[in-house]
């Protein structure tokens, strides 16, 4: 299962990144985002991979598509001036990235625990206890976040409708 | 079942899987095509008109013209499969098959009975067992993905027409999607739990505490975004077949276009299952307090199959909506109502009810 979820994702990215048709893209994209859900549910979080679907997939990338199809042209047009360092400069980024990202998992207190222990599966995350989570630990952060949502709402209107 | 399971050289518990699975499926797949009978049927009893009655087997037995369906299926067989020449080939094969799996999906968390226990097992009679985890966040997420086979179907086939179908479902859906997912947040809310079966139990059998007397506000806005959801007229915006040809299934025909047509239908099965188990029930029997299993699912079945045409007599009752009034309706008036109806029942729990 692990194998099947992992090798949609690492595709849908793959082909997302080839893919010279944007639309065929974005479609690869939403292929990778229901590999992640597919992940989250393996890892005992279902309400994780339910917004991913909700979120991403169900939202984002359909706006996203939909703009694109507003826009006329649907292929990548090709850079006018080429800068081969850019392409150099984003690889060496991303795989720095990528090796942060994989020290820190290794690093990480859960590992660390998963090597004493054996793999349990622990309960499945609920709905009830991410709401528990976010209003007794994370109150701050999650006012912060929909002020931040709002002001950004405020703003896209403010910048879109000339006489308001 | 043991018996079976232990024949078939499986574990009861996966041969009551593969069962369930073989039953849901089966059933909303025939269900989705009679109603493509039922709709013409339907509409032409409300326009006066008497619709497909000559379909004969043999020419000679024909049950109220019940073999039109056969008919059909037949002839979508038969018929030459065509792509359009700049059509983005793999895209147009894939479209219906992202149209219809999703619509398929959406029912596999819907309790269709009670549990009965037997042997030693507790039978659940739903395709994914109630405590799973996702609960009513998975229809709300498969909903979400169904938007791709209209919007697939309609970019790849390079018709001007279909792409505005494409892009007006898609924009109809996200504007939508927010109301009704505000009116079933409100449903958990009250209900404790966001487990169909949960939802379900805690409505008990009397018809006054079903949700809809309560939550009357939070269904006015999920049954609306429901018809937004599955495309149905008065917001068949995908289509619109006056305006814009046949809106995303334009290019499409043979079987292609069937499966396109089938997933429609079971989509609106899903949507009227998901009415029915969040408002009326689900398979609770009015004034029952403990029904069997087999009252239990002619109850349920009768809600769906009550709501599956309410959805064919709206559909032939009111006209089409204009766009504008769409995304007005959907942002002016449906939001703020499951917004009020959100904030009412937090009141009401606040002061202790």
């Amino acid at each position: 299962m692990f194998l099947a979820f992992a090798l949609i994702t690492l595709l849908g990215a793959l082909g997302m990144l080839l893919q010279k048709n944007i639309i065929v893209a974005g479609l690869f994209m939403v292929a990778a985002f229901f590999g992640i859900a597919g992940l989250f549910v393996l890892l005992a979080n279902p309400v994780a991979a339910a917004l991913q679907l909700i979120v991403y997939s169900g939202a984002i990338m359909v706006l996203v598509l939909f703009v694109i199809m507003m826009l006329s042209s649907h292929e990548e047009e090709a850079a006018e001036v080429g800068h081969p360092i850019q392409r150099w400069l984003s690889v060496l980024l991303a795989l720095a990235l990528a090796a942060g990202g994989v020290t820190l998992v290794l690093a990480s207190k859960g590992v660390r625990q998963l090597a004493e222990r054996g793999a349990a599966m622990p309960p499945a995350v609920t709905l009830q206890g991410v709401g528990a989570a976010l209003f007794e630990g994370h109150v701050l952060g999650f006012e912060v976040a929909g002020l931040m949502l709002l002001a950004a709402m405020v703003g896209a209107v403010a910048l879109t409708k000339r006489n308001l | 079942m043991d018996t079976l399971a232990s024949l078939l050289h499986m574990s009861p518990a996966v041969a009551w899987m593969v069962v369930k699975i073989v039953i849901v499926f089966s059933a909303v797949m025939i269900l989705a095509s009679v109603w493509t009978w039922v709709e013409r049927r339907g509409s032409a009893m409300i326009q006066d008109r008497i619709g497909p009655n000559r379909a004969a087997i043999f020419g000679r037995i024909r049950i109220i013209g019940l073999q039109q369906l056969l008919a059909d299926g037949i002839k979508f067989f038969f018929k030459e499969d065509l792509a359009p020449t700049d059509a983005n080939k793999a895209l147009f094969w894939l479209a219906p098959f992202l149209a219809f799996v999703p619509a398929l999906m959406g029912f596999a968390v819907i309790p269709f009975g009670r549990s009965f226990t037997s042997g030693g097992h507790v039978y659940h009679l739903s395709v994914l067992d109630p405590g799973n985890g996702m609960g009513m966040l998975y229809p709300l997420a498969i909903g979400g993905l169904a938007v791709y086979g209209v919007l697939v179907a309609a970019w790849s086939s390079n018709n001007k027409w279909a792409i505005l179908g494409g892009m007006r479902s898609s924009a109809a859906m996200v504007s939508y999607e927010i109301g009704m997912s505000l009116s079933v947040v409100a449903l958990f809310m009250t209900t404790g739990g966001y487990d169909p079966s949960e939802i379900i139990a805690a409505q008990g059998h009397l018809p006054w505490h079903w949700n809809v007397v309560p939550h009357f506000l939070g269904f006015i806005v999920f049954f609306t975004c429901m018809f937004a959801e599955t495309n149905r007229l008065p917001f068949d915006f995908a289509e619109g077949e006056s305006e814009i040809v046949a809106g995303f299934n334009t290019e499409y025909g043979s079987m292609k276009f069937s499966l396109l047509a089938l997933a429609e239908y079971a989509h609106l099965m899903t949507a009227s299952a998901l009415i029915a188990t969040l408002y009326f029930g689900g398979w609770q029997v009015p004034f029952v307090a403990n029904p069997t299993v087999a009252l239990s699912i002619t109850s349920f079945v009768l809600k769906l199959v009550f709501f599956a045409w309410v959805f064919v007599w709206i559909r032939w009752t009111l006209p089409r909506f204009r766009y504008d009034q769409l995304m007005h309706l959907g942002w002016k008036v449906m939001l703020p109502l499951s917004m009020v109806n959100l904030v009412f029942h937090a009141w009401r729990m606040s002061q202790g009810h």
